[in-house]
Parts: structure tokens; C-alpha cells; sequence
């Protein structure tokens, strides 16, 4: 005789018999989001559904009709309804035509969210010091990083943290990276995530929300370069810095030597230019001072002249012969000495007497007014 | 963890003192005979910066999970 059991008793039972972990894949139907937290759709095959249930903070990656999908999770009935349910923990899209699905609707939802937006995009330092860098080890993507860095610049200290770029613990693995960076963040000028090109499938790492999200609240600037430059990631979406390539990505975080030097040349050119400038300038002075000198000797010159000219007029106008033109005479004694007084001669005395034109001898009857002051 | 190591030359320093010279440069007032010390000063640098880049080279160290 079986024992009785009572509903919840049966269905603890049941619960404890289908107890496990599960990975199914399938069709999705019928998916809808309840009050923006519950999860709900239908996993189907050709011949059977499974009612799925799971929660907004479970499955990052939002879904659609028609997806091609891998869950895995957990059965249970629930005791208050009795639906039996499929609780999803877990999922990833299959096949390139769901994997480009799921791509476009997470990229979608974290554009939405602002994580894109190019104003929050950080600039590099110009000259770094330290530069981290999260990649596999062996991969052709870390080779090219470190030759092309080699070629370009010198004196930076790189540090590669190793991480697993595909597979189960990818995204573990990488976001654990940027933790760990992050975590002494002032010793590091830029991080740089590289990896080589592949399909969709093998980019599932950095095309996930937690990688996305490790990138986006780092400290340090990071610069992301992923396969060839015709993928598209959302890690390259979310980065500071889209390299085209891990090649690329090393352009980009340090400057090229020859250019520098041509830039230090140029710089150099400009401080002789501002001397030669300089030189010129005072050259200039120097010209408007002899200008000035000339000027001012000129105009020195221009006075002497002048005073010359004056001086010459007064010199015609002092000229006794000019005074004698006006009817005046100069009375001379036979000695050829100037008479200025009367009593300067005798009676008698012989004078030459000078004009104007020619000269007359005379002689003195009568001295007049011999005392006459002069 | 790794340290910042002080290195004898130091490029950004030098980098910075090199923009320095090119600011009093930029002034209007530029004295030729301090613009002529100033000038062999930063030709000095010059030379400096780019025998450093030439000779030193990349430091690169792969990091263990105990490194952090």
C-alpha cells in the first residue's frame, strides 16, 4: 500500500527526483519580459516545447522569437501553481544567423544604456610608461603587439596579464584582468585587450555584457584591437580606443620615432626662427637709430648754415666800405691812422681823406671842438 | 606588484622642459642672448630625447596570477 501524500509532499518529492543540472538546446517562443524582471518563453524542437523561466540579472543577453539557443539550468515545478518549469540560468545563441541576432539585440540594449556614447571616450597619454595588456600569451595577436611597439617606441614597460580569449572561462578570465589592473590603476598609463580576428562563435567574449562592462568601468583608458578590421565587437564598441587590429593597437598607444624626432627638428627650427626673428628686429633698431642720427645731423647742419647766412648779412652790414657808399668817409692822418678827434691833429697837418670812390688829401686849416668827447 | 622605477633619464620631464622652452619662445619679448642659452639648452635636450629613444628599449614582462 503506497503512503498518502499531501500535494506539497508530492511535489517536494518530484522536485527532489528531477534535481539537476541541465544544458538544452532549442528554438525560443513566445519570450516576454514581465515587469521588467521576470523572464519568460518556450524552448521548442519539432515536436516538444519546454516552458523556460528566468530573471533580468540571470540572462544578460536579451532574446527573440525564432533564436537558436543553448540553456542551461535547472527543472522545477513550482509548489503555488504546479507549472512545471525550466529555470534558465544560462544562455548562448548558436549558429551565425542567432549569434548576429543576439549580437545586434545586446548591442542594442547597451547603446541604450549610454555605454557607446563617444563623450565619455578618455584620451591617452601621449608618451606612456607602463601599458597593460590583456591577452593570450601565445597568440599571433600578442606577437604583433610587442613587435610593432618595438619598432615604434622605446623605454615603456609592458605587462601582459595572459587570459583565455575563447571558451567557457573567457569572460571570467578577462574581466578578472581588468579587476586585477584596476586595482593598482595609478601604475598604468592604458590598458590594451587584443585579440586575433575569428568567427562570431569565437568572439563570444568580447561580444558579452561582462566584459563590456568590465571595460567600460575601468579606471585606466583601454584601447581595444580584435581581428581584422572587418569585426565588429562590442568590446571595441565600448573601449576608449577602437584599434583596427592588435598591430594597430600598438600605433596607437605610442608615437612613432622617426616622427618625433622630425617633430623635435620642427620644434627646434621654430626656436631659431623666433631668434632670427629677434635678430631681425634689432636690425631694424639699429637702422632707425642711424636714421635718427642722420636726421639729427642734418638738422645740426641745416642750423650752422643758417647762422652762416645770418652772420653774413651782418658781417655787409658792418662793412665800412658799405657805410662810405652812404656819404661817409673815414678821415686818415699822413701815418694812415684813423683821426676819431679833432685834437688828434694839427693845424696844418696833412689828412687822407677815403670815400666811397677814390681818396682826397686835404689839410687842416682849423681843428673845431678839440676835447669833444667821442 | 610592480614599483615604478625611477630611471636616470627621464623622458617626460625632459619632454615637459622642452615645451617649457618653447613657451618663453612664444613670448613677444624673446632676449636674444638668454634666447641663445635657451637655445643650446633645448638643442641639448633634443639630442637627449632622441639618444634615449634609440638606445633604450621596451621592458616587457608577463605577468603571473601572484604578480597582483
Amino acid at each position: 500500500m503506497l503512503p498518502t501524500l499531501s500535494v506539497s509532499q508530492f511535489l517536494t518529492q518530484i522536485n527532489d527526483i528531477i534535481a539537476g543540472e541541465f544544458v538544452i538546446e532549442g528554438e525560443v517562443s513566445q519570450y516576454k519580459i514581465s515587469q521588467g524582471k521576470w523572464i519568460f518563453f518556450d524552448l521548442k524542437d519539432k515536436t516538444g516545447c519546454l516552458n523556460c523561466f528566468s530573471t533580468v540579472f540571470m540572462l544578460k543577453q536579451p532574446l527573440e522569437d525564432g533564436m537558436r539557443v543553448r540553456v542551461s539550468g535547472y527543472p522545477k515545478i513550482y509548489e503555488k501553481s504546479g507549472r512545471f518549469s525550466f529555470t534558465v540560468q544560462f544562455v548562448e545563441a548558436i549558429g551565425e544567423g542567432s549569434l548576429q541576432r543576439a549580437f545586434q539585440l545586446l548591442k542594442a540594449k547597451l547603446h541604450g544604456e549610454g555605454l557607446f556614447n563617444l563623450e565619455r571616450k578618455r584620451p591617452l597619454p601621449r608618451f606612456p610608461a607602463r601599458i597593460g595588456v590583456i591577452a593570450s600569451g601565445d597568440s599571433a595577436a600578442w606577437g604583433d603587439f610587442k613587435r610593432i611597439i618595438n619598432n615604434r617606441w622605446g623605454g615603456v614597460e609592458i605587462l601582459l596579464r595572459h587570459v583565455t580569449v575563447q571558451g567557457d572561462s573567457a569572460i571570467q578570465d578577462i574581466v578578472s584582468a581588468f579587476r586585477e589592473f584596476n586595482e593598482s590603476a595609478e601604475l598604468y598609463d592604458v590598458l590594451v585587450l587584443i585579440r586575433g580576428g575569428g568567427s562570431l562563435e569565437d568572439l563570444a567574449a568580447f561580444n558579452s555584457e561582462e566584459v563590456v562592462r568590465a571595460i567600460y568601468t575601468s579606471r585606466i583608458p583601454v584601447v581595444c584591437g580584435v581581428g581584422h578590421e572587418r569585426d565588429e565587437s562590442l568590446a571595441d564598441l565600448v573601449a576608449d580606443v577602437r584599434a583596427s587590429t592588435p598591430s594597430n593597437a600598438a600605433e596607437r598607444v605610442v608615437p612613432e620615432r622617426r616622427e618625433f624626432f622630425s617633430e623635435l627638428d620642427f620644434i627646434k627650427d621654430r626656436w631659431i626662427d623666433s631668434l632670427s626673428h629677434v635678430v631681425q628686429l634689432l636690425r631694424q633698431d639699429v637702422g632707425q637709430y642711424q636714421q635718427m642720427m642722420f636726421s639729427g645731423l642734418e638738422m645740426r647742419l641745416g642750423r650752422l648754415r643758417d647762422f652762416v647766412r645770418s652772420s653774413e648779412m651782418l658781417f655787409k652790414n658792418i662793412d665800412p666800405k658799405s657805410v662810405l657808399k652812404r656819404g661817409y668817409s673815414i678821415t686818415r692822418d699822413e701815418a694812415g691812422q684813423v683821426i676819431k678827434r679833432a685834437n688828434q691833429v694839427d693845424k696844418g697837418a696833412k689828412l687822407v681823406i677815403e670815400l666811397a670812390a677814390g681818396k682826397l688829401e686835404a689839410r687842416t686849416t682849423k681843428p673845431l671842438s678839440p676835447s669833444l668827447p667821442l | 606588484m610592480p614599483t615604478k622605477e625611477i630611471k636616470k633619464f627621464n623622458f617626460t620631464k625632459a619632454y615637459a622642459e622642452l615645451e617649457k622652452i618653447t613657451t618663453w619662445f612664444e613670448r613677444d619679448d624673446v632676449d636674444l642672448e638668454e634666447g641663445m642659452k635657451k637655445l643650446e639648452e633645448g638643442s641639448e635636450l633634443v639630442k637627449e630625447l632622441k639618444n634615449y629613444l634609440n638606445t633604450v628599449e621596451n621592458k616587457i614582462k608577463e605577468l603571473k596570477k601572484e604578480n597582483f
